[in-house]
């Protein structure tokens, strides 16, 4: 089919009233928009492009000349044509599935519920269907806002600056999505920009407008096929024009130095722009820095960090025969609290290949987990001896994590992947959007480029990328404080006297809740237990005095374990970690994902921390050894990983608030009251709480739980 | 610390109920807290106290609900049309600074001593406040939404039910809000005059029949207690989701 003419923009000109007489805005604008194509409108600010985006979508008219649609004049403002802006226009009242709902008033329930289910997908909200605005980062109500256009199904989508409000890289990461729903979903689009690259990345036919009065000055179009790279030589060359039209060169700023020869009516940076870049990138013009005429150094997949998550990942990858450079700043056996581990591990010592070394090892036999609740006078104890046929073995351990992140390190190591221990990493290293390396060395020396398509963020609280990019995102309700130390001599409870023990000796992780938080109580080997003070951090900032007071204080609203460490001699000084949880926007971007600690951090209340580590990264190897497959590391396909770890980790970020529900309110009711009377709710907790979050009906455990109340 | 923190306003409550005591004691009209207690219950065990708070209740009930039904649609008008803003906006000015006891004689000419009167009164001082708060969150609705509902296709009731109002909610909240705490005040002021029951009633008549000065304060307490308590439905309403973008995310 020949292309048609969509808009046809005869002579048209609009003024505004101005304090000393009307003011142009736009002067004898003509232009014709085909069917399917996508126009960029680059100009300075406020030269009245923005008028000319309002003229076409009917909602402002012109003072003189014509606008035809489709051959006939626009009849106002509707649902053929949807404006996005970067203020964002997501009712704020209505959850995330009512503000695409709105979108398609009127239609019959079925289509609503299709075009929903197919949309919500789209933009990567599943999970979020029932999210309030307020809740969702700047990123994510984008995509809302272009999920609720796109659930209209307009002829033509007009996009006022649209990722304007954005950082850097959320706003490239945007772009990219929008290229990947033009294709499969062909629009007219209409695109009001100051910024040239993004121009050059998205659109078919530039279009530079002069100063106000708006006029059309120059049209380019850009023939290089999708997906773009802005390094391209045709889109550099093009740039330059663009920019030169627009009365800035880059050959005039980097002759000043600054860009501050530029007109006043160029672009203004927001803060993350400023930072962003200059952080972040290593231009692509800058020849890659090399020492002595070594040759750079270049892997397949460079992970930083060697913890449980790290070793994990890099074990996988070269199980799979790719080339794996492991980065760890400490030398192994070293420190680390989170003990407690969960059954659903053992699926993932047996991916890993290292089974029989820790069972070998013998650790502490945890058989499961004793709940004291506030108000209740027995405890909830959970035993996974109870249904043994759930996981491999019906136990799991409390473990030295010096000892067991150095059986997991070792094991990389030994799988084929190259550990160096005692190297910092300096900086991840980007093209555009694209990590391609590392700047790293041995700890104190002069730090030099690693190469590799594939970056993996293993860097646990450090959150490396994370922080970088402005991904993390704490949850305020789970802001919390942990005091911990270990000692030497303190009471072996085991599992209770009625119960029977899996293995001689075995202990459950005791939970006991105490005036504004709970106590863990973890015995490990040679007589040590490791007991630590999870407090909400207002409660704690409330208690005067050292960590060690803060410490004893907490202990001490704790009759029953003060009365089992009477006797205990403390091993070490008390350690402090400010505990609050936070969940990364996205796991993924082109060329790098985070893993563990890097992506989410949870509370520890479940002993989710280790097992989630490790399985993030099973789930991120294999992810990228499909990557791998077809040489394309684009987020597109990390995302594969991402989906897979997002379920779990809702799920587990719900059981959490539901715990700190009977902390706070003492919610009679509670999943976990409950689930002391209830056989079939008993069984799906404790597979819930040994890790096996996707083995049960997990909606309609928290609902039954509810029907109490 | 916490502790204190928490045990803090009971202190203070205490405190306050000794120095009553203290200050009451041999006073041969002013009551102690003791005596305010026993003259409660006695309010309770005659069943007058329930009568007293059910009728002043049913009067804040009809006087409120009528400036809810007729302040917000008047407001959402104000704020909508500017005309119609111009031409009510003067005449609305002028009557709210006026107290609404200013009327009260008024209010006996045209209602005479039933409940009409108060429930009128209540009305005036409530549906100014709401007419405002309206009026300005219809205003301060933002364009972009706005232009989002009409770019979907909403015009009309449609527009006004889904957006117009939903994002002038929080606003109307605070209106209702300070309504209903005028509401409740003024409704005591109004039995005083002419009428024979409810709190403000109980009050005058327990000092004209007998100068029993404990029944005046009891009813005093019971006042204070059930604005207390209708002030904490309110701000309940404060916390839905469906308004909370408004207020900021930290309550």
């Amino acid at each position: 089919m020949a292309p048609r003419a969509k808009f046809e923009v005869a002579g048209i000109s609009k003024s505004f009233p101005g304090e000393t007489g009307p003011l142009l805005a736009i002067a004898d604008v003509s232009l014709t928009v085909q069917e399917g194509e996508f126009v960029a409108l680059v100009g300075p600010s406020g030269c009245g492009k923005s008028t000319l985006l309002n003229i076409l979508g009917g909602f402002d008219k012109p003072d003189k000349g014509e606008v035809l649609v489709d051959g006939a004049p626009i009849p106002g403002p509707s649902r053929r044509g949807i404006l996005i802006t970067q203020r964002g226009s997501v009712f704020p009242w209505m959850t995330v599935r009512q503000n695409l709902q709105f979108a398609t008033t009127g239609l019959p329930a079925a289509e609503v519920a299709a075009r929903f289910a197919y949309y919500i997908d789209f933009v990567g909200l599943r999970g979020f269907e029932d999210g309030w605005p307020h809740q969702l980062s700047g990123g994510m109500l984008q995509r809302v806002e272009v999920a609720r256009a796109l659930m209209a199904k307009p002829d033509v989508l007009f996009m006022d600056e649209p990722f304007g409000a954005l950082d850097a890289l959320t706003r490239m990461r945007m772009r990219g999505e929008l290229i990947e729903i033009l294709a499969r979903d062909r629009h007219t689009c209409l695109l009001v920009t100051h910024d040239v690259e993004e121009a050059l990345h998205l659109a078919d036919r530039i279009v530079v407008f002069s100063p106000r009065p708006a006029k059309v000055q120059a049209v380019f179009e850009v023939t290089v096929p999708h997906p773009r790279m802005l390094t391209h030589p045709a889109l550099v060359r093009l740039k330059e024009q663009v920019l030169r039209e627009l009365g800035l060169s880059t050959l005039d700023i980097l002759r000043d130095g600054t860009a501050a020869h530029a007109p006043a009516a160029g672009r203004s940076a927001t803060p993350e722009e400023r930072i962003a870049p200059a952080e972040l990138s290593v231009r692509p013009s800058t020849p890659m820095p090399r020492i002595g005429g070594d040759a750079v150094e270049q892997f397949d997949v460079v992970v930083v960090g060697g913890g449980p998550a790290g070793a994990s990942t890099a074990t996988v990858l070269a199980q799979a025969g790719l080339k794996v450079c492991v980065l760890e700043r400490e030398h192994f056996p070293r420190f680390h609290v989170g003990e407690s581990l969960l059954p659903a591990a053992w699926e993932l010592y047996d991916r890993l290949g290292v089974t029989a070394e820790i069972e070998a090892e013998g650790f502490t036999v945890k058989q499961g987990i004793s709940f004291g609740l506030p108000g209740q006078n027995d405890d909830l104890l959970l035993l996974i001896s109870e249904y043994p046929d759930i996981f491999p073995r019906p136990y799991t351990h409390h473990v030295e994590r010096a000892r067991f992140d150095e059986i997991l390190l070792h094991n990389a190591r030994d799988k084929g992947a190259m550990v160096r221990e005692g190297w910092t990493v300096r900086d991840v290293l980007f093209q555009g959007d694209r990590a391609v390396g590392v700047l790293a060395g041995p700890n104190g020396t002069e730090p030099r480029p690693i190469l590799a398509p594939m970056v993996v963020d293993a860097t646990g609280q450090s959150c490396l990328l994370a922080r970088k990019l402005g991904w993390r995102r704490p949850d305020p309700a789970l802001n919390k404080v942990s005091h911990y130390t270990h000692f030497e001599g303190g009471v072996r409870p085991g599992v209770g006297p009625e119960e029977p023990e899996v293995r001689p000796g075995a202990q459950t992780t005791g939970v006991h809740t105490i005036e504004g938080g709970w106590l863990w109580y973890i015995p490990l080997r040679n007589n040590l237990v490791s007991v630590g003070a999870v407090l909400d951090a207002r409660h704690d900032s409330g208690i005067r005095g050292s960590p060690q007071a803060r410490f004893e204080h907490a202990l001490q609203s704790s009759p029953r374990v003060s009365r089992w460490l009477a006797g205990a001699r403390q091993t070490m000084e008390i350690q402090t970690i400010s505990n609050i949880s936070y969940l990364n926007d996205c796991f993924v971007g082109n060329g790098f994902a985070m893993v563990g600690d890097a992506s989410m951090f949870v509370d520890p209340i479940f002993s989710a921390g280790v097992m989630m580590a490790m399985r993030s990264g099973v789930f991120a190897a294999e992810a990228i050894i499909e990557c791998a497959r077809v040489n394309d590391y684009s987020a597109t396909r990390l995302e594969a990983y991402e989906a897979r770890i997002r379920l779990p980790m809702s799920r587990i970020f719900k059981m959490i608030h539901n715990w700190y529900a009977i902390l706070e309110k003492k919610e009679a009711g509670n999943l976990f009251l409950r689930a002391r009377e209830i056989p079939h709710l008993r069984e799906r907790l404790l597979v819930v709480l040994s890790g096996g979050y996707d083995r049960v009906d997990f909606e309609s455990l928290l609902s039954e739980a509810g029907e109490g109340r | 610390m916490t502790l204190l923190r928490r045990a803090g306003p009971f202190l203070v409550v205490a405190l306050f109920l000794a120095v009553w005591w203290f200050a009451a004691t041999g006073s041969p009209i002013f009551p102690t807290p003791g005596q305010v207690a026993t003259a409660l219950v006695e309010l309770v065990r005659e069943g007058t106290l329930i009568r007293h708070v059910a009728s002043s209740l049913y009067r804040v009930t009809l006087g409120y609900g009528l400036a809810l039904l007729l302040g917000i649609p008047i407001g959402s008008l104000m704020g909508w049309y500017p005309g119609i803003y111009r031409a009510l906006n003067p005449i609305v000015q002028l009557l709210r600074p006026i107290s609404p006891i200013a009327w009260i004689p008024l209010a006996i000419l045209w209602f005479g001593v039933g409940d009409s009167s108060p429930i009128f009164l209540i009305f005036l001082s409530s549906v100014f406040p709401l007419v405002v708060s309206t009026t300005a969150g219809v205003h301060l609705v933002e364009q972009q939404y706005i232009r989002a509902a009409q770019n979907f296709g909403l015009s009309g009731l449609g527009l006004y039910r889904r957006v117009i109002f939903p994002g002038a909610l929080p606003h109307i909240i605070t209106g209702m809000r300070v309504g209903l705490g005028i509401a409740w005040l003024v409704v005591v002021a109004a039995e005083m005059v002419a009428i024979n029951s409810g709190l403000g009633y109980l009050i005058i008549d327990s000092r004209n029949a007998g100068t029993r000065y404990d029944l005046v304060v009891a009813g005093m307490v019971i006042i204070g207690v059930i604005g207390f308590i209708l002030d904490i439905i309110m701000r309940r309403l404060e916390t839905l989701d469906e308004v909370r973008w408004r207020y900021g995310t930290t309550r």
